[in-house]
C-alpha cells in the first residue's frame, strides 16, 4: 500500500474524486440558482393562478350569497313579515332568516333606498341613512347586487335583493363577514396567504382579515401602500420574503378594498430545498462510491502494473522463467499477454543470440568462439590429468573454385556435407567446429597421437569421396594441420596458430596432413617475409625474366621462348616462382607481377625483333588475371608501345586456371584472341577440362603436362596419352607442345608422334635474356637448330 | 255615457245590465266628464285609473258597490288594473287548471287566499281606500292592482287613453289619476261640474313602461 501522490493509484483516485467534487459542486450551484429562479417564477405563476382562482371564488361566493339572499327575500313568510311594518317583527324575521343564510348582518332598506328600516347589527337604531345605495340601484337594474363594504370597521360582502310583494316594497341587505375564516377558506383553495385591506381616500390601509399571523399583518400596510395597483410585488414581512399580488376587489367612491395574495418564498423554495438536499446526499453518495470505485479500478490497474514491473525487474536480472500472471481480459490483460510474448521473445532471442554467438549458422557446428572455449576447458582438464590434447585444423582444397564456379549455394551445401561427415567420424566428447570459410577444426580432448593420427586418416578418407550436390559430383580434398598439447603449445591461441602453420605445410606438401614442427614455423615466416618483400622487389627490379626456348621439331629450330619469372633476391639468391607466385595469387599481388611480366616480355620481344629475331614469346597468365578487365587493354597498349605484332605473343594458361572461372576465362580469351594474341593451354591433362570446352576457347596451342612426357618410356599408357593428345590437338587445329623433355629418347618419340614443339632441359634450361642471342648463335653453329 | 261605465265594468252580464238601468234613471240631471290620459310622449295611456272625489259641499248619493271579480287566467290577473269603491267585495275566481295562492300585503288590504282552484273559497271586502297590490305566492310574475277609491265616480282608460265618467251630480270634485307604473303621483285636479254639463279633460302622466316579468311556459318549464 503506497499512498504517496506519485503513485498512479493515488493520482487516479484523487483526480476522479476532485473531478467529481468539482462537477457536482458546479452542478449544485447551477441547480441551486436555477431552483431559486424556478421557485420564484413558480411562485409568480402560482400567484397568477391563485389570483384567478381567488377572484373566481369571490365571484362564486358572491353568486351563492346573492342566490341565498334572493331566496331569502322571496320567502313568503319573510315578505309577510316585512309587509307587516312592525319593526320588532321585521327585526326578528331578519335575524331568523339571516341565520338561515348564515348571514352576519341583515338590513331592511326603504324602497327609496335612503333609509335603513331595520338593522340586525343595530336593532335599536331607527331609520339610519343607507350608505350603499349603489348596491340598491344596481339591484333595481339587475334584480340583485352585491359588493364588499365596511360596516363598523369590519368587512362584509353585502348582497342587496328586492323584497317583492309582489312589487318591490323594500330592499333587503344580507351581509356576510369577511374575516380570518373567510381568508383561511380561500387560502385552502388558492394555496396563497390572503389578506383583505381597505382604505378610505388616502388614509392608511387597514387590514381587515388575513391568514397571516396577527403580529406580522401590520407589515402589510407600508408594503402595500406603495405598490397598490396590481401586478406582483416583493414583500418582506418579519424578515420573510414573499411574492404578492394585489387584487383590487372593490372600489366604490373613495373606498378601495384590495386582497393581498402572497406566497412565502421560503415555502416555495422548500420543495427545491428538498431537491437540493437530495442532491447533496446523492453527491455525497456518488463521491463515496466514486472514491471506492476509483480505488478498486486503480487497484485493478496498478496491481497488474506492479506485477508487470516486478517481472520486468526480474527480466532485467536475466530471469526469464517467470511469466506475468494476469487473468484480466482488458487492456491490462492484453498488455500482460504482450509482456509475456515479449518475455518469451527476449528469452528465445537471447537463446538464439547465444546459439549464434557460439554456433555456426550454416553447419550448426560450434563456431570459432565456442571452439576456443572448449579448447580452453579441455586444456584445463588436460593440465590436471596430465593428458595430451589433439587439435586439428583443416581447410578444403579447391573450395574456392567450387564457390566461384558453382556458386555460393553449392559451396554452402558442400560445407554442410563436410560438417556432417566430420561430425559422424568423431566421438561425442570430441568437438568439430567451423572456424569460418572452409576452415574447420577438431578438438580431441583425449588426443593421444595414435588416435589423432587415425582420426586424421579417417577425415582424409571420408573427404576423398566426391560430394554430390544437385546431381553433380564435386571433388573436395583437405589439408590437415595437427598439434598436440602440451607438446606444441601451452595455451589455446598458440595451439591454434601452430595448427594453422601445420595445415599450410600439409597443403604445400600436398601430403594430406602434417604435424606441427618448429621448422614449419620458419618456412612460414619466410613466406610472410617474401610477401612483404614482393612489392619492393617489383619496385627495385629484383624480378627478372628467364627464357626457355621452344624447339620446333618439324623445322628443327627454336622459334619461340617461354618467359619465366625469377626473383633475384638480394640475400636469398634466386627464388623459385613456386615459392612466391601462390602467395602472390592469394594476396592479390599477382596482377602487379603479371603486368610486370607482360611489359618486360613484350619489350624483350620488341627488342629481339628489332635485332632481326622474330621470336614468339609465351607469357604465363594466372587464373586471377582473367578477372582483370584492364588486362586486354594493357596488353594492347604494350604491343603498340613496343611495336610488336600480336602474333608474336602467346598467352599461356593452366588448365585449372581456365576451369576455375570458365565464363570469365572465355570472355578474356576471346578478347585476347581478337587482339591477335596466340592462346595456349598449359599443363594439359592435369585438370578435367572437356574437349568441347577447349574447342570453344579458340586455343592455338596445347601444352602436354610434363608428367605424361617424363613417363613415356616407362609407361606405355603415358606414351599413348601423349600420342593421342598430339593427334587430338592437331585434329582440333592446334599446335602441340610437349613440356619437360629431358632425354633424347623422349625427344625422338615426340618427333615420331608428330609433336610440333618440345620444351625442357633436354632442349635448353631457362636462361637470361642476355644469354639468348649467344645461345641461339651457338646452337646454330653447332647445327642443333636451323633458322626458323 | 252610461255605456262607458258599462264598458268599463262590462264583463258581467246580468247584474251589470240591471245597474245600467238604475243609472240611466237617475241621470237625467247629471253631468259627465271624459278624461283623456296620455303618457309623457303624448301617446294614449291605457289602464290609468281616474276617479273624482267630491269636494266639500258637493253631495253625492251614496251607492252600494257591487261585487267585482278579478280572474286568474292563463296565470295572469285579469284585469291587470281594477278600480273599486270602498266596500266592494271582490271575488277571485281561478280559471286556470292549476291552483293559485292570491295574496296582498298592501296596507289598504292585506289578505291571503291559500292554494285553491275554481271559485275562490271566499270573497274579500276592500274596506279601505288605497292601492292593493295582488300577487300569487306560487307565481311570482302574477301581479295585479286594485285601486280602492272612496267614490262611486271612477273609470279606467282604455287603449285610446279615454275614460268617461257619467252621472255626476253638479258640484266640485277633485279629479285623481293613478297608474301602476306612474313615476310620481299626479296632483288631483279640481273640476267644477254644472248640471248636464260635459267636461273633457286631458291628463298627462309620466309612467314607466310596463315590464311584464318573465312567465315560464307551462310545458317544458324552464327556470333561470
Amino acid at each position: 500500500m503506497n499512498f504517496s501522490f506519485a503513485s498512479l493509484r493515488t493520482r487516479i483516485v484523487v483526480f476522479f474524486a476532485a473531478l467529481l467534487v468539482l462537477v457536482q459542486g458546479l452542478a449544485f450551484l447551477v441547480v441551486n440558482t436555477a431552483n431559486y429562479q424556478i421557485a420564484k417564477e413558480t411562485i409568480v405563476q402560482e400567484l397568477g393562478v391563485g389570483e384567478r382562482i381567488f377572484l373566481r371564488l369571490l365571484d362564486q361566493q358572491r353568486d351563492q350569497l346573492e342566490q341565498s339572499a334572493g331566496l331569502l327575500a322571496a320567502e313568503f313568510g319573510f315578505r309577510q313579515a316585512v309587509a307587516s311594518h312592525d319593526t320588532a317583527t321585521i327585526l326578528s324575521a331578519l335575524t331568523n332568516h339571516g341565520a338561515r343564510a348564515s348571514a352576519s348582518v341583515m338590513l331592511l332598506i326603504s324602497l327609496d333606498q335612503k333609509l335603513v328600516l331595520a338593522d340586525t347589527l343595530h336593532p335599536t337604531q331607527r331609520e339610519q341613512p343607507f350608505r350603499f345605495s349603489h348596491l340598491t340601484r344596481a339591484a333595481e337594474a339587475n334584480g340583485k347586487a352585491s359588493g364588499i363594504v365596511t360596516i363598523d370597521g369590519r368587512l362584509y360582502q353585502l348582497v342587496v335583493a328586492p323584497v317583492n310583494a309582489p312589487t318591490t316594497i323594500a330592499w333587503v341587505g344580507v351581509g356576510f363577514t369577511i374575516d380570518d375564516n373567510t381568508a383561511g377558506d380561500l387560502k385552502k383553495l388558492t394555496a396563497l396567504d390572503v389578506s383583505f385591506l381597505s382604505r378610505y381616500k388616502d388614509e392608511p390601509w387597514r387590514v381587515h382579515a388575513s391568514t397571516l399571523p396577527e403580529n406580522i399583518r401590520g407589515g402589510l400596510v407600508p408594503a402595500v401602500g406603495r405598490g397598490a395597483g396590481g401586478g406582483t410585488i416583493d414583500l418582506n414581512l418579519d424578515d420573510q420574503e414573499y411574492e404578492a399580488r394585489l387584487a383590487m376587489i372593490e372600489q366604490q367612491g373613495d373606498t378601495q378594498i384590495i386582497a393581498v395574495l402572497q406566497r412565502s418564498l421560503a415555502e416555495g423554495i422548500e420543495p427545491f430545498k428538498r431537491v437540493s438536499s437530495a442532491f447533496l446526499v446523492l453527491a455525497l453518495l456518488a463521491f463515496v462510491v466514486s472514491v471506492i470505485g476509483s480505488v478498486l479500478i486503480a487497484r485493478n490497474i496498478t496491481r497488474p502494473i506492479n506485477t508487470l514491473a516486478d517481472v520486468a525487474r526480474r527480466i532485467q536480472d536475466g530471469d526469464y522463467g517467470q511469466t506475468v500472471e494476469v487473468e484480466q481480459k482488458d487492456e491490462i490483460g492484453a498488455l500482460a499477454a504482450s509482456f509475456n510474448h515479449m518475455l518469451a521473445g527476449i528469452a528465445s532471442r537471447e537463446k538464439e543470440n547465444l546459439r549464434l554467438a557460439f554456433e555456426d549458422h550454416l553447419t550448426g557446428l560450434p563456431n570459432r568462439a565456442m571452439f576456443h572455449d572448449r579448447l580452453v576447458q579441455a586444456l584445463l582438464l588436460a593440465k590436471r590429468a596430465a593428458q595430451p590434447v589433439g587439435v586439428m585444423m583443416l581447410d578444403l582444397d579447391r573450395f574456392k573454385y567450387v564457390n566461384d564456379t558453382l556458386g555460393h549455394p553449392v559451396g554452402d551445401m558442400v560445407l554442410k556435407e563436410v560438417a556432417l561427415r566430420l561430425r559422424t567420424l568423431l566421438r561425442e566428447s570430441d568437438t568439430v567446429a567451423r572456424l569460418g570459410g572452409d576452415e574447420f577444426a577438431i578438438l580431441l580432448p583425449s588426443g593421444e597421437p595414435e588416435r589423432t593420427s587415425i582420426v586424421a586418416h579417417k577425415v582424409l578418407h571420408s573427404l576423398e569421396s566426391p560430394i554430390v550436390v544437385q546431381g553433380q559430383p564435386i571433388d573436395i580434398g583437405t589439408s590437415i594441420g595437427i598439434v598436440y598439447y602440451p607438446e606444441h603449445g601451452e595455451d589455446a591461441n598458440m595451439l591454434m596458430r601452430h595448427a594453422d602453420i601445420a595445415m599450410y605445410a600439409a597443403k604445400r606438401a600436398k601430403s594430406g596432413f602434417a604435424t606441427y614442427d618448429m621448422r614449419l614455423e620458419e618456412d612460414r615466416q619466410d613466406h610472410l617475409t617474401l610477401l612483404g618483400e614482393l612489392r619492393r622487389a617489383i619496385d627495385q627490379d629484383e624480378l627478372v625474366l628467364f627464357y626457355q626456348p621452344k624447339f620446333n621439331l618439324t623445322k628443327n629450330a627454336v622459334t619461340g621462348m617461354e618467359a619465366l619469372i625469377r626473383w633475384q633476391h638480394p640475400t636469398r639468391g634466386s627464388v623459385s616462382p613456386a615459392d612466391f607466385i601462390p602467395f602472390a595469387e592469394q594476396t592479390g599481388n599477382i596482377r602487379m607481377i603479371t603486368r610486370w611480366v607482360i611489359d618486360a616480355a613484350i619489350a624483350q620481344c620488341g627488342a629481339w625483333q628489332a635485332s632481326g629475331h622474330a621470336l614468339k614469346i609465351s607469357i604465363n597468365i594466372s587464373a586471377r588475371d582473367l578477372l582483370d578487365k584492364e588486362l586486354v587493354p594493357y596488353v594492347a597498349a604494350k604491343l603498340r608501345e613496343y611495336q610488336v605484332p600480336p602474333g608474336l605473343i602467346c598467352a599461356e594458361l593452366t588448365e585449372s586456371a581456365l576451369m576455375e572461372d570458365p565464363e570469365h576465362a572465355r570472355e578474356t580469351l576471346a578478347q585476347l584472341h581478337e587482339l591477335g594474341i596466340k592462346l595456349s593451354m598449359d599443363d594439359y591433362g592435369t585438370g578435367y577440362s572437356s574437349l568441347a570446352y577447349i574447342k570453344d576457347l579458340s586455343l592455338d596451342e596445347l601444352k602436354i603436362d610434363r608428367a605424361f612426357v617424363s613417363g613415356m618410356h616407362d609407361d606405355a599408357q603415358s606414351a599413348a596419352i601423349v600420342h593421342s593428345t598430339i593427334e587430338l590437338g592437331h585434329r582440333l587445329g592446334m599446335i602441340v607442345v610437349a613440356e619437360g623433355v629431358e632425354t633424347s629418347l623422349e625427344l625422338s618419340a615426340l618427333k615420331r608422334f608428330g609433336c610440333d614443339y618440345a620444351q625442357g632441359y633436354h632442349v635448353c634450361r631457362p636462361m637470361a635474356a642476355v644469354d639468348v642471342m649467344a645461345w641461339l648463335r651457338t646452337e646454330k653453329a653447332a647445327g642443333n637448330t636451323s633458322d626458323a | 255615457m252610461a255605456m262607458a261605465a258599462f264598458i268599463f265594468n262590462g264583463r258581467w252580464k246580468w247584474p251589470a245590465a240591471m245597474a245600467v238601468a238604475g243609472l240611466m234613471a237617475a241621470s237625467a240631471q247629471a253631468a259627465s266628464l271624459t278624461v283623456k290620459v296620455s303618457d309623457a310622449a303624448g301617446n294614449p295611456l291605457a289602464d290609468a285609473v281616474i276617479y273624482a272625489l267630491p269636494r266639500a259641499g258637493t253631495h253625492i248619493a251614496a251607492r252600494t258597490p257591487r261585487p267585482v271579480a278579478i280572474e286568474q287566467k292563463d296565470r295572469e290577473f285579469v284585469p291587470w288594473v281594477s278600480v273599486v269603491q270602498v266596500g266592494t267585495t271582490v271575488n277571485f275566481p281561478n280559471r286556470d287548471p292549476l291552483m293559485h295562492h292570491v295574496y296582498s300585503f298592501s296596507p289598504a288590504k292585506s289578505f291571503e287566499i291559500k292554494l285553491y282552484s275554481g271559485e275562490a273559497p271566499r270573497t274579500i271586502l276592500f274596506d279601505k281606500p288605497g292601492t292593493v297590490t295582488l300577487g300569487c305566492n306560487i307565481h311570482d310574475w302574477m301581479i295585479g292592482y286594485i285601486q280602492v277609491v272612496e267614490t262611486p265616480h271612477f273609470a279606467k282608460t282604455g287603449s285610446d287613453g279615454r275614460a268617461p265618467i257619467g252621472d255626476l251630480a253638479a258640484g266640485e270634485y277633485a279629479l285623481h289619476l293613478w297608474h301602476p307604473t306612474q313615476r310620481a303621483a299626479a296632483d288631483a285636479k279640481p273640476v267644477k261640474l254644472d248640471a248636464r254639463s260635459h267636461v273633457e279633460l286631458d291628463f298627462s302622466l309620466d309612467v314607466a313602461p310596463r315590464k311584464k316579468p318573465f312567465k315560464p311556459p307551462l310545458d317544458g318549464v324552464r327556470y333561470k
